[in-house]
């Protein structure tokens, strides 16, 4: 336990509780996030796999639009130049709503078409003279690739989105675990040390009083029991002398309880 | 009487028009057969076609080509050859085959002229939009119409500079321009042409005002067909309908008067099928496949085309070989995209033999 | 972070070619504003490199655009920006063209998918 890991503080014991509530607190936060993140990743998971299978999905629904394309051009000629002439203003958008997956919001895209994807009428009189169908065909399938772009889309944000939000609790996670947490601990043991090394001071203090106590009561006795033999020799001491040893014999009395107590922590 | 007419144009076509109608005969030897096809189906890569078709009438257009090759440019070069052999035609042809090889492209001249006016609309430039014109459709006042400001002047110039101001005059005002549907103002122009040709090889008269009537018919009413088709649930009324019909062809004027009317393709078929002509096109078709429709009407045209060479001292070999290079590029597109697009299952779907 | 969930909603942006650019305006997604400012980029052998990264640039920033569709192949040629690149909204997603079909392997997003989806 290396002593610069830790916070500074004066180690009292209220700065242990407060430390203590923090540990709590750090514990509950991790196995919390650590939750999210499961939730995350399930998610992820899920994302990726769908996006695999959606990006194969569009290969195949792109190159199926490309042919009915060719088919349109077969049958009507080079119109890109009438189509690029019509646009105008856009009747199929991209509406963006928010998913919500364990706090964080995924942008989710959706296709919308303005005038529930009717024939718009400049482009639907395409090709009047000859392969309108064809060309109509051709609008259907790149319609429905549309659709699955824009799912794709979605998908894609979800994935980049969802990869950043996994990266920061990880990261959390690791903080709580490897920094936050061990710092706590470090510093409650710091202050538990602390505070016995207080209490073993208090005690050879305590100790160190009793002594000169005794010495001082022993000095006395000593004292008295040269004026009481003194005073035996005068005839008249015994009952001062009786009172006396009695005082010290409860002092003594008192030590050893201490040093029972104690003997096993601190020796 | 009639002996005498023939008699008198089989003397004389020769002195004009004989060197041209060989040239034109040749210039068809030239189109792929169906060996060629089969050839060409059978072709892995964009490269082999091109190789192929090195070894045809294409060659010295495709010899220049860049590698790697796309259908665009594969197409635009085929095209290039169809646009020389046709320029070759124009500049030797005298009065009246010159008027008959312009009434041949007025059709891509009508496009020509819609794209830039719609480009003009658009603010697009100028030079951009020439070089997406149809090069058999231009004319040398073609770059006049971008200098246009405002549709008003923008009319003007349609009317003093291109060869189809009859078609606008008579069809379209200024404020049409603006508002009418692209599409609408391009088959009301096209419209009015086919009747225009009509009424002039009518006029040259002779096997010319023969063969060409015939075809001439068959397009009208395969455009009408085709109005009728596309126009199923759109905006476009019963009235609107019947204006863009062209005033003859077999279904004029009963089977266009049920045709304005029709709703669903079964109704359209009926319309058709009291032509008989027409009913057996349609009896090849089955039910339910209207995506089989176009490749009929195209091999029924080339099926016309081809015989217009059965006969002589006329001008329909001229148009039958522009629409059957036409179709021939068109084949070659189909056939490049199904090898681009890897799907050479469907290349069958889309050739329609001519030899 | 997300696009704001206007009501009337977001463009999807191009940058494509001839053919994915007549297909995909059929459906009606493309817009031009009064001030003639398109949401598609249409691109062609005369198109410069300068032009696609302007216009990468403009459609990324814009804040209308919700998705940005961009050919595989011309992705390719503007590949160091799309790498660099890391804002989920406009999402950008690489489309096969007619000529070049899907090509998974190149894929910036689709990379780091089956990175670590072969990882899991």
């Amino acid at each position: 336990m290396s002593s610069q890991n830790r916070y500074t503080v004066t180690p009292t014991v209220s700065v242990l509780a407060v430390m203590k509530g923090r540990l709590a607190g750090a514990t509950k936060g991790h196995s919390l996030l650590k939750k999210k993140a499961d939730a995350l990743n399930m998610r992820f998971r899920q994302i990726l796999r769908k996006i695999v299978e959606t990006k194969e999905e569009m290969g195949k629904v792109m190159k199926a639009s490309f042919f009915s394309l060719a088919q349109a051009k077969y049958s009507s000629g080079d119109f890109k130049h009438t189509v690029f002439d019509s646009v105008d203003q856009a009747s199929v958008k991209v509406r963006a709503s928010q998913d919500n997956v364990a706090g964080v919001k995924l942008p989710k895209f959706e296709s919308v078409k303005e005038g529930g994807g009717a024939v718009d009428s400049k482009l639907g009189l395409i090709g009047l003279g000859s392969g309108g169908k064809q060309i109509q065909e051709c609008r259907k399938s790149f319609m429905s690739a549309i659709d699955l772009l824009v799912e794709l889309a979605s998908l894609q944000t979800a994935f980049l989105t969802l990869d950043e939000a996994i990266k920061t609790t990880n990261r959390r996670v690791n903080a709580l675990e490897h920094v936050v947490k061990p710092r706590l601990e470090n510093t409650i043991a710091y202050i538990k040390g602390e505070l016995d090394e207080l209490e073993r001071e208090e005690f050879f203090r305590l100790k160190k009083v009793q002594g000169n106590k005794k010495k001082h009561a022993e000095a006395a006795a000593a004292k008295e029991a040269e004026e009481a033999a003194a005073a035996a020799a005068q005839g008249s001491g015994t009952v001062a002398n009786g009172s006396g040893a009695a005082g010290a014999q409860q002092q003594q009395q008192q030590g050893d309880i201490l040093g029972v107590q104690d003997a096993d922590i601190i020796f | 009487m009639s002996f005498g007419e023939d008699t008198w144009e089989m003397c004389l076509f020769n002195v004009k028009d004989g060197f041209l109608e060989g040239v034109v005969r040749g210039y068809k030897q030239g189109l792929l057969s169906t060996a060629d096809y089969n050839n060409l189906c059978q072709c892995e890569t964009l490269e082999d076609i091109k190789l192929y078709l090195t070894g045809t009438d294409y060659g010295p257009f495709l010899a220049n080509e860049p590698s790697p090759m796309h259908t665009t440019s594969l197409v635009d070069a085929c095209t290039r050859k169809l646009v020389a052999d046709w320029r070759y035609l124009r500049e030797n042809a005298g009065e009246p085959l010159g008027r008959f090889l312009d009434y041949c492209t007025y059709g891509h001249m009508i496009d020509n002229v819609v794209l830039i006016v719609t480009g003009t609309l658009h603010e697009r430039d100028v030079q951009e939009l020439l070089e997406k014109c149809n090069p058999l459709g231009m004319f040398d006042a073609i770059a006049s119409l971008a200098v246009a400001q405002n549709m008003r002047d923008l009319y003007r110039l349609v009317l003093v500079d291109t060869p189809l101001a009859p078609y606008f005059s008579d069809n379209l005002t200024s404020e049409d321009l603006d508002e009418m549907n692209i599409e609408v103002m391009r088959n009301t122009l096209y419209k009015a042409y086919l009747d225009d040709f009509a009424a002039f090889v009518h006029r040259v008269g002779g096997t010319t005002g023969e063969v060409m009537g015939e075809l001439l018919s068959f397009e009208a009413d395969r455009r009408a067909l085709n109005i009728t088709l596309n126009s199923i649930g759109t905006e476009l009324t019963r009235d609107d309908r019947r204006k863009l019909y062209a005033n003859f062809g077999l279904l004029y004027p009963h089977g266009q008067a049920e045709l304005a009317v029709a709703e669903d393709f079964d109704q359209i078929r009926a319309a058709m099928e009291k032509c008989p002509p027409y009913q057996a096109i349609f009896s090849r078709l089955g039910l339910g496949e209207t995506q089989m429709l176009d490749k009929i009407l195209y091999e029924e045209e080339v099926r016309q085309l081809i015989n217009t060479y059965e006969q002589q001292f006329h001008y329909g070999v001229f148009y039958a070989y522009m629409r059957l290079r036409e179709q021939e590029i068109r084949n070659i597109m189909w056939i490049a995209e199904c090898v681009a697009q890897d799907q050479k299952s469907r290349v069958q779907d889309g050739i329609v033999f001519t030899f | 972070m997300a696009a704001p969930a206007t009501g009337e909603g977001s463009l999807l942006a191009m940058i494509v070619d001839a053919d994915t650019a007549t297909g995909l305006l059929l459906t009606g997604v493309g817009q031009v504003d009064i001030r003639k400012r398109a949401n598609f980029l249409i691109v062609d052998d005369k198109t410069s490199q300068a032009r696609i990264e302007e216009a990468f640039k403009e459609f990324t920033s814009r804040e209308d655009v919700a998705v940005l569709l961009i050919n595989q192949v011309i992705a390719g040629m503007i590949r160091h920006l799309l790498d660099a690149y890391n804002k989920p909204v406009p999402a950008i997603l690489e489309i096969p063209s007619k000529d070049a079909p899907y090509d998974p392997s190149q894929d910036s997003v689709l990379q780091r998918v089956r990175f670590m989806f072969g990882e899991s």
